[in-house]
């Protein structure tokens, strides 16, 4: 007797978000099955993947194999350009971590006129991340936003404390798209979604970013979360959990011992390099394999493995 | 498939001879097909019956042993639905084409990945040996794999090949991984022989069942499922059709674990392979094969692994112990922290970031968050004084600067009492924090201060002999006088005899800063104002939680005991610290014209004294039926409740002076266990015992808005299982009124149309 798969093909289906302007624009989102059950039913648009360049520079950049790819570059719009031209790079991340005031503690001016440049010097689509800093993430998004007008970036993130000033001006006033962060918790994720939609952000301008962890370091929150967000979405059709999801990855995997540590510290761990590369593949991999719809991700030679990753199961 | 008790009865005798204790066949079909008896209960149903209903059944997935190791054995698809059984196991793998160098080489390799993470073991446990079409080779290397005492896969199809490999280490126990549709039945015979499990695969899923049906037909359902396809894609395909088709579809057929050869289809990208790993860890595979595992690869999987394999109950825990942190020695500071699933794992990430050398102290406190153990007596200045001894900290290190969590600065002075030696200094209050803290050095200058600031020797404090008789006298002259305030409110006399639900307010605790100043300084006014507002909210008993006050407890609680009771017309009282001196202390200037004063709590596990404290001051004491952890299931449950009873009655209590609590768990991360709390309440209801416990617990970390609805709704269901009392926030009016309507459900109340202004 042969045997015959049951389909699970759900009638809902995540929000198409699609970011950046002309043929370079991106959708994320859009399916009707779980992450890669291909043999459920077609997948509309494969997980995407964004280079993370942070706004510190090329002295931020110490991995050889980081070093040797970005080779030359003079300015973070330089690098721009480079990471432009690898392969499976869907979009760019501009990561502010110089804005944090307890660190190089960046004006607001001078990150929009970073964020320019770079804008100015490519044509993928943009994604801007914060230093986490409440105060200091909502008036630089406020600001970007307004100075990147009609180019559909996607700030990175409104949160519960901020959603109000950063809904209003990213997602009403300069129609950008919005990400929605929430600290792994599902009850949290759809709260944030709810509220903002009640504030008038459009629910297909809305990213989810529900909180991520490296590989051991208490990854099984991360797991469930877009396990039961997925559920939701899909079998239980929750409009308010439909949005597509980014999870910022090499953020986290490059701050954890295993990739912190040097090889002169860690003999019996080996290349420090190589250990940093498999944290942010293995956390990669998980979060797609869960149902995030794009990961940020960082070294050269993750995106080409997470790129491979997407077209061998896709 | 689900049996139906239809169906069941069908085959049963039907005879109604009640020998099996149900009234009738019927009856007891229908609870065997719900699982509530085992059918062999009827001594008149037919054999075949029998073996058709455990057919029926039997798990959706067997679990397979291998290498010493269990493997599936899965009833869900993900890991919140329940939990995840038998975590995924890796293996490395040789080929018959490689030389003996490079065999050699990755068995090297594979050695060196071998260290301890959370307590557990981390090394690669199978090797996987292809036959690439030699025999003699193929035996070779198996022979040298199994010398590395890791169990052995044999992949060959071949069953020349395989009887040789399987004939040269069979003592080891390996499995042979090669049955497909031609060669299954001559594999099988080889496998069984030799009592292994065997290993099958088919070009495609249909072929796949076709040749498992085939071999189960034989007699063989030992079985693994080699699910590897042509490509990624097909073998992700597979792994989670077959998963699905087991657990979902009741398809029993491929009902076994999964064996998934990345090296296969990797063609040597060991990053590929790594992302694929990661992608099977979580989809359904249970034994990965890889060509290349290093550390770089071992550190993340094997983290992946053991954070997706952890019981959704049961988080991970570290040992109690001194972890040295970027290298710490005898000469660097301590930090001292609680076990607890996250707070550990946060600060060791946190300190290993600063590249600050540091020893990590942590201590255990039945798993609970450094605040909670503070204020239930688990992390106190004598637990940190018994792990410094226990662990011999003070002989280990020479270093003498301890920082304590920001969150117990309280304990402060406590601790430094305790361990006069050490300087005790506060760090911060979030562990992230921590590394500006720690590279700044505020730690040193902290403990110089600390240093400076000691009394000399002769001047210390005397210290309390724990064990000597209070003096009750001198304890009464030493609290502030009571000067009766008018609130406003008063308690209205109650008949402690009465059925009605006993709410104990709760919002009288040290954990609130409010109230932990206002006990710090024996201010009475934060003190009756929170009194006030839950009498007002019609609060039968109001709880006072003193923290551990180590050093003033039978003071502290005289004082809060006359001063709520003087005040609110004798307001009956929970008493709440870990402090044994504390409730003696209480107690003895107790009123008890509104009910006997309520120890809370004891356990079944290091707080089971407690009982004995009840027994001899004619108290109620809350039983918590846990020792040191939640209860796994009902079972557990009862018996630490059977376990107390039985204590308190031999101490000549009264079985309803022994309040059991189920203790409610988090909604949020428990909700498959909710019902089982229901029921315990019944199960004491049916027993005639008391219940009362912390059940606004259902809720923490819901939104505000939804507590109420939450909370009042369970306390619903909760009533009409039996529960006695509850642990509440009597200003919470949804929940308050939901009470009042269940005791006029529950006939407890007269009928009166303004029950509610009562």
């Amino acid at each position: 007797m042969p045997f015959v798969p049951k389909k699970q093909v759900f009638n809902a289906h995540i929000n198409e978000v699609v970011l950046g302007v002309g043929d370079k624009a991106t959708a994320i989102g859009g399916q009707n099955v779980l992450p890669f059950h291909t043999f459920d039913a077609e997948i509309k648009n494969a997980p995407k993947i964004g280079a993370e360049l942070t706004d510190l520079g090329m002295a931020e950049y110490v991995m050889p194999g980081e070093k040797a790819f970005y080779e030359g570059c003079q300015t973070v719009a330089d690098m721009a350009k480079r990471a432009e031209t690898l392969e499976g790079v869907s979009f760019l991340c501009l990561h502010f971590e110089g804005a944090d005031p307890n660190g190089a503690n960046k004006s607001v001016d001078e990150c929009v006129k970073l964020a320019k440049e770079v804008s100015d010097a490519t044509s993928l689509p943009l994604v801007v991340m914060g230093c986490k800093n409440i105060e200091k993430d909502t008036e630089l998004f406020n600001k970007i936003a307004e100075a990147l007008a009609g180019k559909n970036i996607l700030v990175l993130s409104a949160r519960d404390e901020n959603y109000k000033t950063v809904g209003a001006s990213a997602g009403l006033a300069y129609n950008q798209k919005v990400g929605a962060e929430s600290a792994v918790d599902i009850n949290l994720a759809k709260q944030l979604n709810t509220v903002m939609t009640q504030l008038g952000v459009n629910a297909q301008s809305i990213v989810m970013n529900i909180g991520s962890a490296a590989a051991g370091y208490g990854y099984e929150y991360v797991a469930s979360t877009l396990d039961r967000v997925k559920d939701a979405a899909l079998k239980q059709a929750d409009t308010m959990l439909q949005m597509p999801i980014m999870t910022p990855v090499s953020s986290d995997t490059w701050g954890v011992k295993e990739a912190v540590m040097s090889e002169a510290e860690m003999p019996e761990w080996g290349s420090q390099e190589e250990r940093g590369v498999e944290m942010e593949v293995a956390t990669a991999a998980a979060v797609l394999a869960g149902g995030s719809d794009a990961v940020i991700l960082r070294h050269p030679e993750s995106i080409r493995t997470i790129h491979k990753m997407i077209q061998a199961l896709m | 498939m689900a049996v139906k008790g239809l169906d069941i009865f069908k085959l049963s005798p039907k005879k109604n001879c009640k020998e099996c204790g149900s009234p009738t066949c019927m009856a007891f079909c229908m609870k065997v097909a719900q699982g509530a008896v085992p059918i062999t209960k009827c001594p008149y149903m037919s054999q075949e019956a029998i073996s058709l209903l455990s057919e029926a059944t039997a798990p959706p997935m067997k679990t397979i042993e291998a290498g010493g190791f269990k493997l599936g054995g899965e009833t869900v698809m993900l890991r919140h639905e329940k939990t995840l059984v038998s975590r995924n196991r890796f293996a490395v793998g040789l080929c018959t084409c490689m030389d003996d160098a490079a065999v050699d080489a990755k068995l090297a390799e594979m050695k060196s990945v071998d260290y301890e993470r959370i307590g557990e073991r981390e090394y690669v446990e199978f090797v996987f040996v292809h036959d690439a079409g030699d025999g003699a080779r193929l035996t070779e290397l198996c022979k040298k794999a199994a010398a590395t005492e890791r169990c052995v896969i044999i992949d060959t199809e071949n069953v020349d090949n395989a009887k040789a490999a399987v004939e040269a280490i069979r003592n080891s126990k390996p499995i042979l991984n090669g049955a497909n549709k031609d060669n299954y039945a001559a594999m099988s015979e080889v496998a069984t022989a030799a009592g292994l499990v065997l290993g099958v695969r088919g070009s495609d899923l249909s072929e796949l069942h076709d040749t498992v049906t085939a071999l189960e037909a034989a007699g063989n359902k030992n079985l693994v499922l080699d699910v590897t396809g042509a490509t990624a894609k097909e073998t992700f395909a597979n792994a989670v059709q077959v998963r699905r088709a087991a657990l979902k579809d009741n398809d029993r057929t491929f009902g076994y674990p999964s064996i998934v050869n990345l090296a296969r289809i990797c063609s040597g990208d060991v990053h590929l392979q790594t992302a694929l790993a990661a992608v099977f860890t979580l989809k359904y595979g249970s034994i990965i094969v890889m060509d290349t595992i290093r550390n770089a690869e071992a550190l993340p999987l094997y983290g992946l692994r053991q954070n997706i394999y952890t019981d959704p109950q049961k988080p991970m825990k570290v040992a109690p112990g001194i972890y040295p942190i970027n290298g710490a020695g005898p000469d660097d500071p301590c930090a001292l922290t609680v076990v607890f699933d996250l707070t550990s794992f946060l600060v060791s990430g946190v300190l290993e970031r600063c590249k600050v050398p540091f020893n990590l102290l942590i201590t255990d406190a039945s798993g609970m968050s450094v605040l909670t153990a503070w204020a239930a007596g688990k992390f106190s200045s004598s637990s940190i004084k018994k792990f410094m001894d226990e662990f011999d900290v003070a002989n280990k290190i020479n270093n003498r600067c301890l920082i304590l969590p920001g969150k117990v600065a309280v304990m402060k002075g406590e601790v430094q009492d305790k361990l006069p030696d050490w300087n005790v200094v506060i760090g911060t209050r979030e562990a992230v924090e921590l590394v500006k803290y720690l590279r700044d050095g505020e730690h040193l200058k902290a403990a110089e201060a600390a240093a400076a600031a000691k009394k000399p020797a002769g001047e210390k404090k005397e210290t309390v002999n724990a064990d000597a008789p209070l003096d009750f006298a001198k304890i009464e002259a030493s609290i502030p006088e009571i000067k009766v305030v008018d609130m406003g409110v008063s308690y209205k006399q109650r008949d402690p005899e009465s059925p009605k639900f006993v709410t104990i307010g709760e919002r009288i605790h040290c954990i609130s800063p409010v109230i932990r100043e206002a006990m710090n300084t024996m201010n009475p006014e934060p003190i009756l104002k929170r009194a006030a507002e839950q009498i007002q909210a019609g609060a039968t008993y109001l709880d006072v939680n003193i923290g551990p006050a180590e050093s003033n407890g039978p003071e502290l609680m005289t004082w809060v005991v006359k001063l709520l009771q003087e005040n609110f017309n004798n307001v009956p009282l929970a008493l709440d610290t870990a402090n044994k001196k504390a409730i003696e202390a209480g107690i003895r200037v107790y009123n008890r014209t509104n009910g006997k004063p309520i120890i809370n709590s004891a356990d079944a596990g290091s707080r089971i004294s407690n009982i004995d404290l009840a027994a001899a001051n004619d108290a109620i004491v809350i039983a918590l039926c846990s020792a040191d952890g939640i209860a796994k299931d009902n079972e557990e449950r009862m018996m630490h409740c059977h376990h107390m009873l039985e204590r308190g009655l031999s101490l000549g209590m009264e079985a309803t002076d022994l309040w059991f609590d189920p203790l409610f768990l988090v909604v949020k991360g428990m909700q498959d266990k909710q019902m089982d709390v229901l029921n315990a309440i019944k199960m004491f209801a049916d027993e005639g015992l008391k219940s009362t416990g912390g059940l606004s617990n259902n809720s923490n970390g819901a939104p505000k808005n939804i507590r109420p609805i939450l909370d009042s709704s369970l306390v619903a269901m909760a009533m009409m299982q039996g529960l006695t009392s509850a642990i509440v926030n009597p200003n919470d009016q949804r929940l308050m009124e939901t009470i009042k309507s269940c005791d006029i459900f529950k006939n407890h109340v007269l009928y009166s149309d303004s029950y509610l202004d009562e």
